[in-house]
């Protein structure tokens, strides 16, 4: 307590130089809790793009299906599971899928495209595909023969609303699968490469096309909070009981994609470093002139019966004091700058792709970590440099000290 | 052993060298020194005599290049840094020439400080402190920081300080040199009459008239030796 009450008053007693090592910690507080707040929401932001509005969080297939895709490697009994995994608390929605590869043609053009087969009111409500739909209109119902295509695939294809196009692929019994849609809409989803060569049928009609009656190769699982997809994977697993399904979550089944994101957030550590270096400096200079301002001070306390430990503390304490209030205080800015650029987002002068997503926004996210990290980093990295100077005022001796003038 | 433990200060063929540019000199040249309980002593000599150096190997602040110390029946010659700091906080009360307070600490506090290394408990830390400030002739200035006192003042409290812990010894270094022969007068005549009251031995090292006049013994050092040992009781 009377170390705290020393530390405390002897922060007052040089207001500039607090305040110019204040504004240090401040600022390096500051930028940290904005920055990672920011690299968080667009972390966040891909995230969502790529699980939410396509691959949904968690995804169930046939044992194997993922290493080595086969048209005969189905989920027969998906309705059964669907309805089982929606009952779990913390499932959002399912929707089932059915996928195989084909050849569509409009007119004279010609391309291979992927046939994915989906149910149109379980799709909206995991993935909001009409929300994905550009041009034309969605599926007029449930089981209608009409056909979404990807935009990339509709300018390979040249093909517009309105025009029919023929797909032809193998079907499950071994039979020619061919038929005539019309074209109902066109879709960006975010994903160029996809959009190139998805072909979209209603998941009955799919179901009929490639001889598949009540079967599908994947169903996508949306969770209501991004963040506990692993252990609702492990709960749906262990509630399935199935060994010949694969229940993986977005890390294991996108898994090149989440090498992408925990490369992107090292990108926080080096300007973590940076603010270390900077505090540091600021810290360091503060303190070193703190002590050798204070020699006599400390050998007058020392000389009375201070141990040097407690004059170690009293010195850790005053830079622990100024480190936090320069965290409350870029708190208290960076908080609602947080939390209005979460909503608002920024507008990059230029739209960009990264891994297949479009960014024209850039988005941060409020939480705990884009204050608790800066916060330690600036509390332990003032500590730690500060015990150098003060090391040297606790080994001072008093005779000398007292000397000094 | 008998002598050590009826003195408060003994010291034994005491020797401190300083190197100046590799040629020793000696600041203090085997002094046997005692000390005994109540005294009133001062150590005086010429500039380079050795008294501050003597002073400060008896109170532990600084190492005697060879000789022994005991304080109060300990050898403190050989105690470690944490057990000097507890044994000067417990059995020295010190009072040098300035400098002597806490500047960011209140009058109140910096007499209190010894006391709350302590963990003398508050109330008694209370009483205590409200007692010596009427001794010292201080009561009223508990709240004043060291800034707004005089230099006076401040020696006042320093001596206020070095008393309410009540050690065993107080050791002042040119307690008055920094102030005028008034207030130099008043506060030695103050430190007699505490010295008087409570029985705590004081030890000065000066070359200041007034005290060398007040002191009970004078202990004439000359060279780092004691030249000269004038008991005035």
């Amino acid at each position: 307590m009377l170390s705290l009450k020393i530390a405390f008053r002897n922060v007052f007693r040089q207001k500039r130089r607090t305040i110019l090592t204040a504004l240090t910690m401040f600022g390096g507080f500051t930028l940290s809790a904005i920055s990672i707040g920011w690299g968080d929401g667009t972390y966040s932001n891909t995230i969502d793009i790529f699980t939410r509005n396509r691959l949904g969080h968690i995804q169930i297939h046939k044992k194997g299906y993922l290493d080595q895709p086969s048209l005969y490697k189905t989920i027969d009994d998906y309705e059964t599971i669907g309805e089982k995994i929606i009952g779990i608390n913390g499932v959002e929605a399912w929707a089932p899928r059915l996928y195989s590869a084909g050849l569509a043609s409009v007119g004279e053009k010609t391309a291979g495209v992927r046939i994915l087969g989906i149910d149109l009111n379980l799709e909206e409500k995991s993935t909001r595909f009409s929300r994905k739909i550009v041009e034309g209109r969605n599926f007029s119902s449930a089981t209608s023969k009409e056909a979404i295509l990807g935009k990339g695939l509709a300018d390979i294809l040249k093909a517009q609303i309105g025009d029919e196009v023929v797909i032809i692929s193998q079907a499950a019994d071994g039979s020619i699968a061919n038929e005539l849609y019309p074209i109902v809409g066109l879709v960006e989803s975010g994903d160029d490469m996809s959009d190139r060569m998805d072909f979209y049928l209603t998941l009955p009609e799919a179901q009929e096309l490639m001889a598949l009656n009540g079967r599908v190769h994947e169903i996508a699982i949306i969770v209501e909070k991004l963040g506990n997809e692993r252990r609702l994977a492990h709960q749906i697993n262990g509630m399935l009981n199935k060994a010949d399904l694969d229940i993986a979550p977005w890390q294991e089944f996108a898994k090149q994609f989440y090498q992408a994101m925990l490369a992107d957030e090292e990108g926080m550590w080096i300007m973590l470093l940076v603010i270390i270096i900077i505090v540091a400096v600021g810290v360091l200079n503060t303190v070193l002139m703190t002590v050798l301002e204070r020699i006599r001070e400390y050998g007058l306390m020392k000389a009375i019966g201070t141990r040097p430990l407690q004059i170690i503390i009293i010195i850790i304490y005053e830079v622990n004091i100024i480190a936090l209030a320069s965290i409350i205080a870029g708190t208290i800015l960076s908080l609602p700058i947080n939390y209005l650029l979460s909503f608002h987002g920024v507008a990059l002068p230029f739209t960009f792709t990264y891994g297949g997503v479009e960014f024209s926004k850039y988005y941060t996210q409020v939480n705990v970590r884009s204050f608790l990290i800066p916060a330690v980093t600036i509390l332990f990295t003032a500590s730690v440099v500060s015990i150098f100077p003060a090391l040297k005022a606790a080994r001072i001796a008093p005779t000398k000290a007292m000397r000094v003038h | 052993m008998e002598k050590r433990n009826e003195h408060i200060i003994v010291t034994e063929k005491l020797k401190k060298v300083y190197s100046d540019g590799g040629v020793p000199v000696p600041a203090v040249d085997g002094i046997d020194l005692t000390i005994t309980q109540g005294e009133f002593s001062a150590i005086v000599g010429p500039s380079g005599s050795g008294k501050t150096t003597l002073l400060n190997i008896i109170s532990g602040l600084d190492s005697p290049t060879e000789g022994k110390v005991w304080l109060n029946g300990n050898l403190i010659s050989s105690m470690s840094g944490n057990e000097l700091s507890d044994f000067r906080r417990d059995n020295i009360g010190f009072i040098f020439q300035a400098y002597n307070l806490i500047p960011v600490l209140s009058v109140e506090e910096n007499i209190e400080y010894i006391m709350l290394l302590q963990g003398v408990p508050k109330e008694q830390r209370r009483q205590r402190v409200e007692r010596i400030l009427e001794d010292v002739g201080l009561t009223g200035f508990e709240d004043r920081m060291p800034l707004q006192l005089s230099g006076g003042q401040q020696q006042r409290v320093a001596i206020a300080r070095a008393m309410v812990s009540r050690p065993a010894l107080i050791l002042a270094d040119e307690p008055t040199a920094n102030l005028d022969s008034k207030t130099g007068a008043e506060l030695l005549d103050m430190m007699r009459k505490l010295n008087q009251d409570s029985g705590i031995t004081f030890v000065f090292s000066t070359h200041d008239k007034m005290i060398m006049e007040r002191a009970k013994r004078l202990i004439i050092l000359k060279d780092g030796k004691i030249v000269g040992d004038e008991n005035r009781e």
